[in-house]
C-alpha cells in the first residue's frame, strides 16, 4: 500500500516537474529573447538542477553565455550539447563562434595511417549502436545455422552456411568495436579550463616551474586527478602538465 | 732706607732672571706616522754634557744641531743654546720622550718627558703659500646626491658643483674621467650656461658653477659606488708678488679635482605583495589599453594600443603583452616613446600598437591586462587593469575549423556544412531526458539478447531431432494425427456426448467444417454425391468415403430417431477414424 502511494506520488511529482521544466525553459527563451542574457542563463539552470537535460537545453544556455562573453561556460556547454548530439550542425556552428574568442592556439597532431581508419570506424557509431548491431547479427547467424543445419538442398545449405558465418564474424567485429568504443569513452575525460590564465607546472605543486600557461576556454583531457586539488590534463598536440583543479570544470560529470 | 729696599728689589729680580731653565719643545704633539717631528732642547746657559734621551720609538732623521744665541738688548744680556733633532716615527701609538740632561755651572738639569701620539699618515703638510696649496683650498668639486637610501629602480640625481673661492679664478677645464655608472641607468641632462651662483662652502663665501647633471637609476640592490668625476682645471691664483701698481699678480696653476667616491645604498623593491605580473616599473603611471574601432568588417585592419604614461623608469621596464583570441591574425607590435627626462626622472609615454586583422567574423574579446608598477610615494604596489574590450566582427566570412569532432581522443577537424554562416539563435522546443545515462551496451538485457541465440540453437536442433523421431514412428504417428484431428474437429462433439441433439448437430458441423477446410467446399453445393465425386477425385479409398457418408447419413437419421449412448460413442470413434484416414489419403 504504502509503496503504491510512493509510486503514485513520484509519478505525480515527476510529471508537474517536467511541466514546470517546460514553463521555465519558456521562460528562459523568453528573457533570452529579450536580451536579459543573466536572467535566462537563471532559468535554464534550474531546469539542470532539477536533474534533466537535452541538447536544445545545454545550446541556449551556452547561447546566453557568449551573448555575456562569457568564453568558458559557453565552450562548456555547447561541448555538453555535443556530447548529447555529436552531429548537431547548429552546436558546431556556434561552438565555431565561441572557439573564436579563445586565446590559446593548439594543433592537433593529426593520426595517420591505420589506426585513423580504425578509430574512424569505431567512432562512426555508439557503443549502444555496436552492441545492437553484433545482437542482431547474432540473431541472424542462429537463424541461418538452422536454416543450414536442416534445408536439404545443397546450394541453399551453401549459401546458409556462408551468410550465417559471415554473420558471426560481423557480429564479434561490432562487439569488440563496441568494447573499443566503451574504452574510449571511458578514457575520454575532457575539461574545459575555465580560469582566465592558469599556469600549468610540471609538478603537483605551487613550487615548481611554468610548463606552460592556458586561457579561459581550451578542451583539455584529463589524465588523473592527484590530492584532489591537482589534476593532470594532456592538450590536443600532446603536451602534459598539472593545473589547479579548481582551475578546470569536467564534462563528464561522474 | 727707602733707597735701601729699593736696591734689594733690583738684585732680587737680577737674580731671579739670572735662573737657569732647560726645556724640551717639540714642534707638535700629534703627528702623521709620514710626518717628522723637530724637538728642541733649550737652555739659557751655557751647559756641557748633553745628554738626549734615548729616541727609541724614533729614528733621528737629523741632528743634533746646535744653536747658540747671545743678545745684549738695552744692555740686557740674553743667551740660549738649543740643541735640536729631526725624528721620524717608526710605528704608530703613544710615545714617550724621555728625560735629557745638562749640566750647567755644575749643577744637573733634566727636561719634563714629552708624550707624542703618532696617528696613520696624513697629507703632506701644507705651505700656505704654495700656488698648489691655495688653489687647492680654494677649488672643490662635490658630487650632490639626491637620496642615498632610493630603491631599485627610483630615480636619484647626481649635481657636480664646482665650487670655487672669491678670490680665485678658473680659466679653463677638462674632464680627465668621466664616471662610468656601471649599476645605473643613467642619462646626463645637458647644462645649457654655466651660471655662477654665490654660495658658502664649509661655512666660507663661495661661488658655484654646476658642471654636470645625470639622472640614475639603480639597477642593482646593495651598496653601489659612483665614481667620482676627476677634472684637470687651470686655476689663478694670487700670490704675495704685486705689480708696480700695487695689484697682486696671479699665477696660473694646473690643479685636478675629484669629487669623492659617494657610495649608495639601494633597497630592494619589497617582496611583501608583490604582483606576479610586476615587471619591474617603479614610479607613478597610467595604463590604458585601447582600440581605434570596436566594429568593422573581416579583413579590415584594426589597432590596438597597450599604453603606459607617467613618471618613473620609463624605457626600463617592458610593456605587458597582448593576449589575443589564436583566431585572429596579430601583427608585431610597434613601440612607440615620448619621454624626457628632467632633474625628477623621466616622464612621458610609451605604447605598443598592434596591428590586428580578424579574417573571420565572429566576437572578438580583448582580454583584460594589468600593469603592475611600485609607487614610491605610498611605497605600495598598485595594479592597473585595463577594461575587456571586445571586437564585433560583423561581416565575412565563418571560421570554419572549429567543431572538433568530441567525445574521442581523436579530434579531426572537419568542415561544418554552415547554414547561412551565422550565429544560431536559441531553440524554442525540447525533449527533456534524465541526466542519469542508461545504457544498452554491458546490460542484463544486452547480455540475454547476445547470449540467447546460441542457447537456441542447440534446443532447436535438439527440437528436430525429436520431430524426425516422432516422424519415423509410423503407428505413433497415426494415433497422434487422429487425436489431433478430433482434438480439432470433434471437440464441440465430444463436449455434447450423451445429449443426443446436440451431439449429432455437432458431429454434423464438425463433418462439414473438415470438408471446407479441406476441400474448399461451400456449404451451398454440400451433397453427398457431390462429396463423393470430390473424394473420390482426392483419391480416397472406398471404404473411407462410406464411413464418411455413413456418418452423414446418421447424423440426419439420429434427428428422427433415438440413438444410445454406445451408438453416439461409436459414431463419435468412427469419425474421429475416417477423418484421420481422410485426412491421410487427401495429403498425399
Amino acid at each position: 500500500m504504502v509503496r503504491k502511494i510512493v509510486c503514485i506520488l513520484t509519478i505525480v511529482l515527476s510529471v508537474s516537474l517536467g511541466a514546470q521544466n517546460e514553463v521555465l525553459f519558456d521562460a528562459g527563451n523568453k528573457s533570452y529573447n529579450n536580451g536579459n542574457y543573466q536572467q535566462a542563463i537563471e532559468s535554464y539552470e534550474r531546469i539542470l538542477s532539477s536533474g534533466v537535460h537535452s541538447t536544445e537545453l545545454y545550446f541556449n544556455l551556452a547561447n546566453a553565455y557568449y551573448k555575456l562573453n562569457r568564453i568558458a561556460p559557453s565552450i562548456y556547454y555547447y561541448e555538453k550539447a555535443l556530447q548529447l548530439s555529436p552531429k548537431n550542425k547548429d552546436v558546431k556552428a556556434n561552438l565555431s563562434f565561441a572557439q573564436n574568442m579563445t586565446i590559446d592556439d593548439i594543433e592537433s597532431v593529426p593520426e595517420i595511417g591505420l589506426s585513423r581508419i580504425g578509430k574512424n570506424m569505431v567512432n562512426a557509431f555508439s557503443f549502444d549502436t555496436w552492441a545492437l548491431f553484433s545482437i542482431v547479427l547474432v540473431m541472424v547467424f542462429a537463424a541461418l545455422f538452422l536454416g543450414y543445419y536442416f534445408s536439404s538442398t545443397t546450394t541453399k545449405k551453401r549459401l546458409a552456411f556462408i551468410v550465417s558465418s559471415s554473420a558471426i564474424i560481423l557480429a564479434m567485429v561490432s562487439l569488440f568495436f563496441a568494447y573499443q568504443k566503451h574504452h574510449y569513452v571511458q578514457k575520454d575525460n575532457p575539461a574545459i579550463v575555465f580560469a582566465k590564465e592558469t599556469d600549468i607546472k610540471t609538478d603537483p605543486n605551487l613550487r615548481s616551474e611554468v610548463a606552460f600557461t592556458l586561457h579561459e576556454g581550451t578542451k583539455v583531457q584529463v589524465l588523473e586527478v592527484y590530492d584532489e586539488n591537482w589534476t593532470k590534463i594532456k592538450l590536443a598536440d600532446g603536451k602534459t602538465g598539472w593545473i589547479p583543479s579548481e582551475d578546470i570544470k569536467l564534462l563528464n560529470n561522474i | 732706607m727707602k733707597l735701601k729696599l729699593h736696591i734689594i728689589a733690583f738684585l732680587i729680580t737680577c737674580f731671579a732672571s739670572a735662573q737657569v731653565t732647560f726645556e724640551a719643545k717639540v714642534s707638535k704633539k700629534k703627528l702623521g706616522i709620514n710626518e717628522r717631528l723637530r724637538i728642541d732642547f733649550v737652555m739659557n746657559g751655557d751647559g756641557d754634557n748633553f745628554t738626549p734621551p734615548s729616541f727609541e720609538d724614533f729614528t733621528i732623521a737629523a741632528g743634533p744641531s746646535q744653536n747658540i744665541s747671545r743678545q745684549w738688548v738695552n744692555g740686557v744680556k740674553s743667551f740660549s743654546k738649543t740643541y735640536s733633532y729631526f725624528l721620524a716615527p717608526k710605528k704608530r701609538g703613544k710615545f714617550t720622550i724621555g728625560q735629557s740632561t745638562i749640566e750647567i755651572d755644575g749643577e744637573v738639569y733634566k727636561t719634563l718627558p714629552i708624550t707624542i701620539e703618532v696617528t696613520a699618515a696624513i697629507d703632506k703638510p701644507k705651505d700656505p703659500n704654495d700656488p698648489n696649496y691655495i688653489a687647492s683650498q680654494s677649488i672643490h668639486l662635490v658630487a650632490e646626491v639626491s637620496k642615498t637610501n632610493p630603491y631599485l629602480n627610483e630615480a636619484i640625481t647626481v649635481v657636480y658643483k664646482l665650487y670655487i673661492s672669491p678670490n680665485t679664478g678658473v680659466e679653463t677645464w677638462r674632464e680627465l674621467d668621466n664616471p662610468r655608472y656601471s649599476d645605473f641607468w643613467s642619462q646626463n641632462i645637458n647644462v645649457k650656461e654655466l651660471k655662477l651662483v654665490n654660495s658658502t662652502f664649509n661655512g666660507e663665501d663661495y661661488r658655484y658653477v654646476v658642471l654636470r647633471k645625470t639622472v640614475l637609476y639603480p639597477q642593482k640592490t646593495g651598496k653601489l659606488n659612483i665614481e667620482p668625476l676627476t677634472l684637470d682645471i687651470k686655476v689663478q691664483v694670487p700670490t704675495n708678488r704685486r705689480d708696480i701698481f700695487g695689484s697682486r699678480l696671479l699665477k696660473t696653476v694646473h690643479r685636478t679635482v675629484a669629487a669623492g667616491n659617494r657610495t649608495i645604498n639601494v633597497k630592494p623593491l619589497p617582496e611583501a605583495g608583490k604582483p606576479l605580473d610586476f615587471s619591474g616599473a617603479v614610479g607613478s603611471f597610467d595604463f590604458e589599453v585601447s582600440t581605434n574601432k570596436s566594429e568593422l568588417k573581416a579583413t579590415e585592419a584594426l589597432q590596438a594600443t597597450i599604453k603606459v604614461s607617467g613618471k618613473g623608469n620609463l624605457k626600463l621596464f617592458e610593456l605587458p603583452k597582448l593576449t589575443l583570441p589564436s583566431s585572429l591574425e596579430v601583427y608585431e607590435p610597434e613601440h612607440s616613446e615620448k619621454i624626457s627626462t628632467n632633474l625628477s626622472g623621466m616622464q612621458g609615454q610609451m605604447s605598443n600598437t598592434y596591428t590586428i586583422v580578424p579574417s573571420y567574423q565572429g566576437k572578438y574579446p580583448i582580454p583584460s591586462v594589468s600593469f603592475s608598477y611600485f609607487d614610491l610615494t605610498t611605497k605600495k604596489y598598485k595594479t592597473i587593469n585595463s577594461k575587456e574590450l571586445v571586437i564585433n566582427v560583423n561581416e565575412g566570412p565563418i571560421n570554419n575549423n572549429a567543431g572538433d569532432n568530441s567525445n574521442t581522443s581523436t579530434i579531426i577537424k572537419e568542415p561544418i556544412a554552415q547554414s547561412g554562416g551565422q550565429f544560431m539563435s536559441f531553440k524554442t522546443t525540447t525533449n527533456f531526458i534524465s541526466k542519469e545515462p542508461s545504457y544498452f551496451f554491458k546490460s542484463k538485457l544486452f547480455w540475454v539478447l547476445l547470449l540467447a541465440p546460441f542457447l537456441i540453437l542447440p534446443i532447436a536442433i535438439f527440437l528436430r531431432h525429436k520431430k524426425e523421431e516422432r516422424d519415423n514412428d509410423v503407428v505413433g504417428n497415426k494415433v497422434r494425427t487422429a487425436n489431433k484431428l478430433a482434438r480439432k474437429y470433434l471437440s464441440e462433439a465430444k463436449k455434447a456426448l450423451g445429449k443426443k441433439e446436440a451431439f449429432y448437430n455437432a458431429l454434423e458441423r464438425a463433418l462439414h467444417n473438415y470438408l471446407k477446410s479441406k476441400l474448399h467446399i461451400e456449404t451451398s453445393d454440400f451433397s453427398k454425391d457431390k462429396i463423393e465425386q470430390l473424394l473420390t477425385n482426392k483419391s480416397v479409398n472406398g471404404d473411407a468415403i462410406t464411413g464418411f457418408i455413413d456418418l452423414l447419413k446418421s447424423c440426419e437419421l439420429a434427428r428422427y430417431t433415438p440413438f444410445s449412448n454406445v451408438e453416439m460413442q461409436q459414431d463419435y470413434s468412427k469419425a474421429a477414424r475416417v477423418i484421420s484416414i481422410i485426412d491421410k489419403q487427401i495429403r498425399r
